[in-house]
């Protein structure tokens, strides 16, 4: 592979990242969950490096399914913990894409994401920084990339959180 | 200063149907909680198998107090305060883990598994009459530890009623979950849920056995669940028990009634279960259910194995900290941090000799119910944070728990039961809170 098509490739990524970055600062889940693949994942351990999600609990483990069920709880006018809504802002950088390494995964994506929190009506102290590095297995389909597998490994993971009612 | 605060005048915020804001907003009184109750009470400190081999360590807290949990070299369980004797530093910064003893970071006095303070450097500036056997060298200790088949709890108070004393009939919980393990052992595992929530721990109690609320808080996910109509063949990952778990709050008023509540003068309280669907409910019929099933008949018969799985008991409070699902491997444990400020840990536990995939399950649960990103736990927290916020409005002043209070029935050995849809247990839990209160040390 030549460097130009590995250049296209972090390009391409990055333009996927940051497009899926803007649908979640948009509050726009539902055109955030159509990004996923039927057989999509999305991951957010609840251990540094935890290696797999049967055998330790996660913040996330969910498949489209599931992940469909969040969204349209987030829709509900009672979803108490969403409302009012979190604002949210997304900073993804130091990206790096390299080609898929099995059947069914054409990209797999790096980068690192902070997400600035913000929910109406809360005091200042209480403003939240998510952070952490991601991971993105992604699938090339003729609507576009899919994701396989977004998994976020948030620096603080393990620590004590409060309630966090949005997929970041 | 706390100890001002009058039995009389405290025995005047609790009355049979309802409740002083102050129990949720006055910090002197959350100072005396932690003296009269927290220091009083048999508080959860760790299952054994957090320390299984000598050398293991794992922190806890026991009221205001940070503890290091630890397995000595003979075997025996300490509970030793984190707090170094020379200057204070705190002298374990690690969650858990697994040492030969404990040295402080900063004039490097060093004590044992047992807490006792085995070295110091440069002796010979210390006086003559400095001797390092000294009691009060060693590691302050958590004055009493016993443990229940596993369970190991401590009690700030050096005198009382022992552990089975205090547990009374809901040590059949804890019975319950470690028959239900085929080889008749527990193993904590999977990590721990943290949560911490800006609202009174009690807050976190009175709803545990509040069988009206779910059709309210809970309504978002319930609708989001029913609404599903993929097929979840897919998602075998979950053997769809996300799906059940947030339907299961969809009762309807009817059903809530049919469920049995009931609350202890010790304040321990619990509710009848009310999981229904698919790998959830009681009379569960899969594949790992039925692998399980073979091999508890096989240690228990087949009458002892229906009895101890027909147990379905939900939330079942050991007042004031631990709250146990044993058909579900969950328990979780409250911390009180400030008058407003409350901290939420939840486990979950592997059923020695059952297959893994029933492991799997208790972790799938855990995650669900327990994630800071649980679309159940997310919406009671909300509320928890949402009643600190009205209570700080001065008026009014009395909390309304009147629900059912007609219809509690007294049996024989004191405990209280009502249908559901009841205040029954948020009753119980207060009347013991007033008399932990009002009893001074």
């Amino acid at each position: 592979m030549n460097a130009g098509v590995e250049t296209d490739l972090k390009a391409e990524a990055e333009a996927f990242l940051i497009a899926e970055a803007r649908l979640l600062d948009a509050g726009r889940f539902e055109e955030w969950l159509a990004l996923f693949a039927e057989d999509g994942f999305y991951w957010i351990p609840a251990a540094p490096g935890q290696g797999d999600p049967l055998n330790h609990l996660s913040i996330f483990y969910e498949d489209k399914s599931v992940l469909g069920m969040r969204v349209r709880r987030l829709g509900h006018p009672r979803a108490y913990s969403a409302q009012p809504a979190p604002r949210t802002a997304h900073l993804v950088g130091s990206v790096t894409a390299a080609p898929g390494s099995e059947p069914g995964i054409d990209c797999e994506t790096r980068s690192s994401v902070m997400v600035a929190e913000y929910r109406p009506g809360t005091s200042p102290g209480e403003r939240r920084l998510w952070a952490g590095q991601q991971l993105h297995r992604l699938r090339r389909t003729p609507e576009g990339w899919r994701i396989v597998l977004k998994r976020v490994d948030l620096v603080d993971c393990d620590a004590a959180h409060g309630i966090l009612a949005i997929p970041i | 200063m706390p100890d001002t605060i009058a039995p009389e005048s405290l025995s005047r915020l609790v009355e049979p149907d309802r409740v002083h804001r102050r129990l949720y907003t006055d910090p002197a009184i959350f100072e005396l909680e932690m003296t009269r109750i927290f220091g009083r009470c048999w508080l959860f400190l760790a299952h054994e198998s957090q320390v299984a081999a000598p050398g293991d360590f794992i922190r806890a807290r026991l009221g205001r107090e940070d503890v290091i949990v630890t397995r000595g070299r003979d075997g025996r369980v300490h509970g030793l305060v984190n707090r170094c004797t020379h200057r204070g530093s705190q002298i374990c910064a690690a969650e858990r883990g697994n040492a030969g003893g404990f040295a402080c970071p900063y004039h490097a006095w060093t004590f044992g598994l047992d807490g006792v303070l085995n070295s110091v450097p440069h002796r010979q500036s210390l006086p003559p009459g400095f001797d390092i056997k000294d009691p009060r060298l060693s590691l302050a200790r958590v004055p009493r530890i016993e443990s229940y088949r596993g369970f190991v709890f401590g009690s700030l108070a050096p005198e009382g009623e022992s552990l089975a004393d205090f547990l009374g009939p809901m040590s059949e919980v804890i019975d319950n979950f470690v028959d239900r393990a085929p080889e008749g052992k527990l193993e904590q595992a999977g990590g721990i849920a943290r949560q911490e929530y800006r609202g009174n721990w009690k807050l976190h109690h009175e709803n545990a056995n509040d069988t009206l609320h779910p059709g309210f808080v809970h309504e978002s996910s319930v609708s989001a669940a029913r609404a599903d109509k993929r097929d979840y063949a897919a998602a075998a990952y979950d053997g769809h028990q996300t799906h059940t778990q947030m339907l299961s709050n969809g009762f309807g008023a009817r059903e809530w009634q049919g469920l049995a509540l009931t609350g202890f003068p010790s304040g321990h309280t619990f509710m009848g279960g009310f999981y229904r669907g698919g790998v959830l409910a009681p009379d569960r019929d899969d594949p790992v259910w039925r692998e399980y099933r073979s091999k508890l008949v096989a240690r228990h018969g087949e009458e002892k194995t229906q009895r101890v799985l027909g147990e379905d008991r939900f939330n079942n409070l050991v007042y004031p900290n631990i709250s146990l699902n044993a058909q579900y491997q969950q328990i979780r444990i409250v911390q009180p941090l400030a008058v407003d400020r409350t901290r939420v840990l939840a486990l979950c536990f592997r059923l020695k000799g059952a297959p893994e995939a029933l492991f799997h399950r208790a972790v799938r649960f855990l995650t669900n119910l327990s994630s800071p990103a649980s679309m159940i736990l997310s919406d009671d927290i909300e509320i928890f944070e949402r009643v600190q916020s009205g209570l700080a409005n001065p008026e009014p002043e009395w909390l309304d728990q009147s629900r059912g209070l007609g219809s509690d029935r007294e049996q024989s050995d004191g405990r209280k039961v009502s249908a559901g849809v009841s205040e029954l247990p948020q009753r119980a839990q207060y009347q013991a809170w007033l008399r932990y209160m009002t009893t001074a040390a």
